[in-house]
């Protein structure tokens, strides 16, 4: 599969990626928001007709308390059921992070995840190597709690 | 103080003066309740007061009193037609209800009272990008330029305009410009950094290549462009276009390095050695395969060399890497192995080789499995997968099932099995059966919503549109009326579009035609979601991809949903124009189950419940709070879309839906007919003759395209009288071209037949060609009950639009040719009786999922 950075272009593909995958969805404006906002950040992986099978919707923590580390966040990040084992979900946080790294200067990037959500937790922590830091109370609009995880990008640092 | 010269109706004396100014302050700080009081207390002395009307009229809308407010601003506007405050103020009200053609009009008038309001300028040009209206835009940046040069993004904003209105050289001179004056770039800055990357761009689009590279390379040295991506991005492009192919190699190099699988690297670094990955010739084959084998020796994890070598490679050098790729996969249990290798089949050899690999990995398999050495049994199942999709490809479905029913009693436990087979039995024309498999694959994960999405989609396509509502609600907001209002409003086109197909099929045309208007909606909310970054990226600094954004917004409505929804419901307005009694006889509860209405009532009381709820929240939060200047949702007033049915411009709805794909889908045969079929009716006969001709150039023998010339030429030769002049020589010249008169209507369609032989979708437009002519209906019926015959090749979609016909034409022989197409096409269930269908609904479930609702069922 293809690995390149999202353009607008590929907004719609990653929303109905991840209408697809995924219970916490948005409107189009949120992407484009994204998108217009770090538009180095956000990445998609395509398969040869050039239909978005994964994607990471990514950005950075704008309410950081001034001398504090600024830090990036990922808002969303899926890959359709039949194009796993590919290690796409790994390759597309490596490219986001290198760029929140260089490009913003991020020290770490942060992500939530539903409790429940045992697939998505071994994700991120055996694959992609996050680490649990706190549980968020009823994060979710219907009551779940999430537990927020973070990742140091100290090494990338430049 | 007023400036001299103000109209008497407008000047106020001092107190009441100081009470304008005030109310001015209470609305920028939204104090509502306050500045609605003030704006009273002029008008009480001074009723005819315009400008304080309009801000009266602003601060109710603002309090969500739209009608009232709407009506003061228009008489504010009456009684005072010079006044700037006026016309801004109802330019704001239509902006807010995004009316922005209009919007324009009035912020146009507002700049002849104060041609320098900032406020009133920056809004403009916002309305005039939205609208794209370059010229006028270029002019207010301009206007807006000179007002503040020292603030940055109205340099910016020039730019952008010049750039946008086609003149590049301009926005290349108004950076330039801006760069100069620039002071106190704090360092490592991005937007400085964005503003660079784009004047990079304008510079390698005008052609500057060496320029584009210098500031390039002054820039990334100086830290001031701090993208490393785009920096070697542009510098590996300017590098070959410039013929500096050494460095540019490096540079290339160093991207595939850092991303080894993004395809356009690769394809720069070949092209940069004059080879072109997508025209390989047996010159460049050998030497761009060796290229990409280093690359997989370097770069062991990554796939993109590997899979593109077999895009190159021919004959055994295929056959090594292929078995290499094919047997890594399988082994590894990569599930998407066969839609990557899919397009390869394209040549018959490599689809040849990849069977005999699989076939003969297959065959290996079984023996070892019986050796204590065996490699593990996934590998053997993988194998069948793999197979199962190669020969459902090729049209072997059976043979296909059949090995998927040996993998599921390998491993009954694998979804991917299930859906394959859910995919096969949908090819296969079984619906009913392809919703059961699917089900069966979602209930062995129910945490996975991709799973269950699938489920959710096949129930559409066997068109249990509520039993698709009740598995896609496990996964909506839990708060939302109905699990279809919260996919609605999350802008799922494939909810949307599937169904409005869904209800289609089943004849529930109001109910689609609703769905339909759906998806217009979102694409319209997507075009209106722009309008905010107009002002945004300028102050960000992000214009690159802000123009990107731009292109997109302008080529939004050539994206697949929007295209197949248009012409959708095009046919439905086109056919209830034809047949109007069709609105009655499609009056949704006629049609409906025990189960359907049971499940109606249960939504209505829902969507009540939420409209309540709103109410009650609306009445005790704060009259006064700011409800904004858009409109909030209104009441769906017609959720079946009955009203949509009974509507009295049914060709004038469709042209609307269908106007965008003149551009946007020009080369989508099936949007030419569906224009020709509206612009025809309309009686608009050269631009029904354009869309055909139109159709003609892209696929001359299109069997519905055909259809169409026949029924034109006879449209137009059964006029009282030809239409006056420019427009009847225009026509008798275009259909001149389309279908040459000294032929004979009867003549070209047997001869179209006769050009198609075996060809069943030919057979079915002459049919329809024969309809159009008044053939007698036994005649027309025997044409297509002749296409079952063994000797004929008919496949199912081809089976299912005779069907269609026959149901179109009200031919007395619809139940006879139904129960010989279910005799012909033993395995597909789309040619049932009504009965069948509704009871292979039932069982379209996977069994688990019966006995537990059976449970709910009992307990309730």
């Amino acid at each position: 599969m293809n690995i390149r950075l999202a353009t607008v272009d590929d907004l719609m593909g990653m929303q109905a990626c991840n209408l697809q995958n995924l219970p916490e969805n948005y409107t189009m404006k949120y992407y484009l928001y994204h998108a217009l906002t770090w538009p180095q950040l956000s990445y998609v992986a395509e398969d040869h007709k050039g239909r978005i099978v994964g994607y990471i919707l990514a950005k950075m923590e704008e309410d950081v308390n001034e001398g504090d580390e600024s830090y990036g966040h990922v808002t969303s990040i899926s890959v359709l059921r039949s194009y796993r084992r590919l290690g796409l979900a790994k390759r597309l946080m490596v490219q986001s992070q290198e760029a929140m790294a260089t490009v913003y200067r991020a020290s770490y990037v942060s992500l939530h995840v539903r409790k429940s959500n045992r697939a998505a937790l071994a994700l991120y922590k055996d694959t992609l190597g996050f680490t649990v830091k706190n549980i968020e109370k009823k994060y979710y609009a219907d009551g779940e709690d999430a537990y927020a995880m973070q990742l140091s990008l100290k090494h990338l640092a430049r | 103080m007023p400036p001299s010269g103000i109209p008497a109706k407008r000047a106020l004396p001092l107190k009441e003066a100081a009470l304008f100014k005030e109310l001015l302050n209470q609305y920028e700080s939204r104090q509502l309740k306050k500045a609605q009081k003030t704006a009273d207390q002029i008008l009480k002395k001074f009723p005819e007061h315009g400008e304080t009307l309009c801000m009266k009229g602003l601060v109710l809308t603002h309090m969500g009193r739209r009608e009232e407010g709407l009506d003061l601003v228009k008489k504010g506007v009456r009684l005072d037609l010079t006044s700037h405050i006026v016309w801004h103020v109802f330019g704001l009200l239509q902006k807010g209800e995004k009316n922005y053609e209009e919007a324009l009009k009035s912020y146009t008038q507002a700049l002849r009272f104060d041609k320098e309001n900032m406020n009133i300028l920056r809004d403009a040009a916002h309305l005039q990008t939205q609208l794209r209206h370059y010229d006028g835009l270029v002019e207010t940046r301009h206007a807006l330029l000179r007002i503040r040069p020292n603030l940055r993004s109205n340099w910016i904003g020039l730019a952008v305009a010049y750039h946008l209105n086609g003149n590049l050289v301009e926005a290349k001179k108004t950076l330039e410009h801006y760069e100069l004056i620039l002071k106190n770039i704090p360092d490592y800055d991005v937007e400085h950094s964005e503003v660079l990357l784009y004047h990079i761009h304008v510079l390698e689009v005008l052609g500057e290549y060496t320029e584009a590279l210098n500031l390039l390379d002054v820039s990334a040295k100086s830290r001031a462009i701090i993208d490393r991506v785009s920096i070697m991005e542009y510098r590996a492009r300017l590098l070959s276009k410039l013929g500096q192919h050494d460095d540019a190699e490096h540079t290339w190099q160093a991207l595939i390095e850092q991303n080894p699988d993004s395809y356009k690297y690769y394809q720069g670094y070949l092209s940069n050695r004059g080879l072109d990955l997508s025209s390989i010739s047996d010159e460049t084959r050998a030497k761009t395969l060796n290229i990409l084998k280093d690359f997989s020796t370097q770069l062991p994890r990554a796939a993109a060399p590997r899979r593109l070598a077999l895009d190159v490679a021919t004959g055994d050098e295929f056959k090594t890497l292929a078995e290499h790729y094919l047997v890594v996969g399988i082994e590894k249990g990569i599930p998407s192995l066969f839609a990557d290798v899919k397009s390869l089949y394209k040549d018959s050899q490599k689809l040849e080789a990849i069977a005999s690999i699989v076939e003969g990995h297959r065959t290996a398999s079984v023996a070892s499995t019986s050796s204590p050495l065996s490699e593990p049994p996934t590998t053997y199942l993988w194998t069948l997968y793999f197979l199962a999709q190669h020969y459902s490809h090729t049209g072997q479905h059976e043979k296909a099932l059949e090995l998927l029913s040996d993998a599921l009693e390998h491993t009954p436990t694998l979804p991917d099995l299930l859906m394959l087979k859910a995919r096969v039995l949908k090819r296969l024309g079984d619906p009913y059966g392809a919703a059961k498999a699917m089900d069966e694959a979602r209930v062995l994960d129910l945490q996975d919503r991709f799973l269950n999405t699938k489920c959710g989609k096949y129930r559409l396509r066997a068109g249990m549109n509520e039993e698709a509502q009740e598995v896609f609600g496990l996964f909506t907001k839990k708060d939302a009326p109905s699990p279809g209002a919260d996919l609605e409003d999350m802008q799922s086109l494939l909810f949307l579009v599937g169904d409005a197909d869904s209800h289609r099929r089943n004849g529930d045309l109001g109910h689609a035609l609703k769905k339909y208007h759906a998806v217009q909606k979102v694409f319209n909310e997507i075009e209106d979601d722009q309008y905010d970054f107009h002002g945004y990226s300028l102050r960000k600094f992000a214009v690159n991809i802000y123009m990107n954004m731009i292109t997109w917004e302008d080529r939004l409505r050539s994206h697949p949903a929007y295209v197949h929804a248009a012409i959708a419901a095009s046919e439905i307005y086109v056919q209830l124009h034809d047949d109007p009694s069709l609105a009655k006889k499609n009056s949704p509860s006629s049609t409906l189950t025990e189960a359907e209405k049971k499940a109606k009532k249960k939504a209505k009381k829902a969507a009540q419940k939420v409209q309540e709820d709103a109410k009650k929240a609306a009445q005790s939060a704060n009259a006064t709070e700011d409800k904004g200047l858009e409109p909030s949702p209104t009441k769906d007033e017609d959720p079946d879309g009955a009203k949509l049915l009974q509507v009295t411009d049914p060709l004038e709805r469709a042209a609307k839906f269908l106007a965008p794909l003149a551009v946007q889908a020009q080369d989508n045969i099936l949007a030419w007919i569906a224009i020709y079929d509206v612009a025809v009716r309309r009686s608009k006969y050269l631009q029904a003759a354009q869309a055909l001709s139109r159709a003609k150039s892209i696929d001359a023998g299109y069997p519905e395209l055909h259809v169409r010339l026949v029924h034109f030429r006879k449209t137009v030769s059964s006029l009282p009288q030809p239409p006056p002049a420019p427009i009847g020589p225009a026509l008798t010249e275009s259909l001149q071209s389309l279908l040459p008169d000294e032929v004979a209507l009867e003549t070209f369609n047997s001869q179209y037949l006769q050009k198609h032989p075996g060809d069943s979708r030919a057979a079915l437009a002459f049919a329809k060609a024969l309809r159009v002519l008044q053939t007698p209906l036994e005649e027309i019926e025997n044409v297509l009950f002749d296409q079952l015959r063994p000797e004929n090749t008919l496949d199912i979609k081809t089976a299912q639009n005779i069907f269609a016909f026959f149901r179109e034409i009200n031919s007395t022989k619809v139940e006879e040719l139904r129960s010989q197409l279910d005799a012909k096409f033993p395995l597909s269930t789309v040619f049932k009786s009504a009965q069948e269908v509704a009871a292979l609904r039932k069982q379209a479930f996977a069994d688990v999922e019966v006995v537990e609702a059976e449970k709910v069922e009992s307990v309730s």
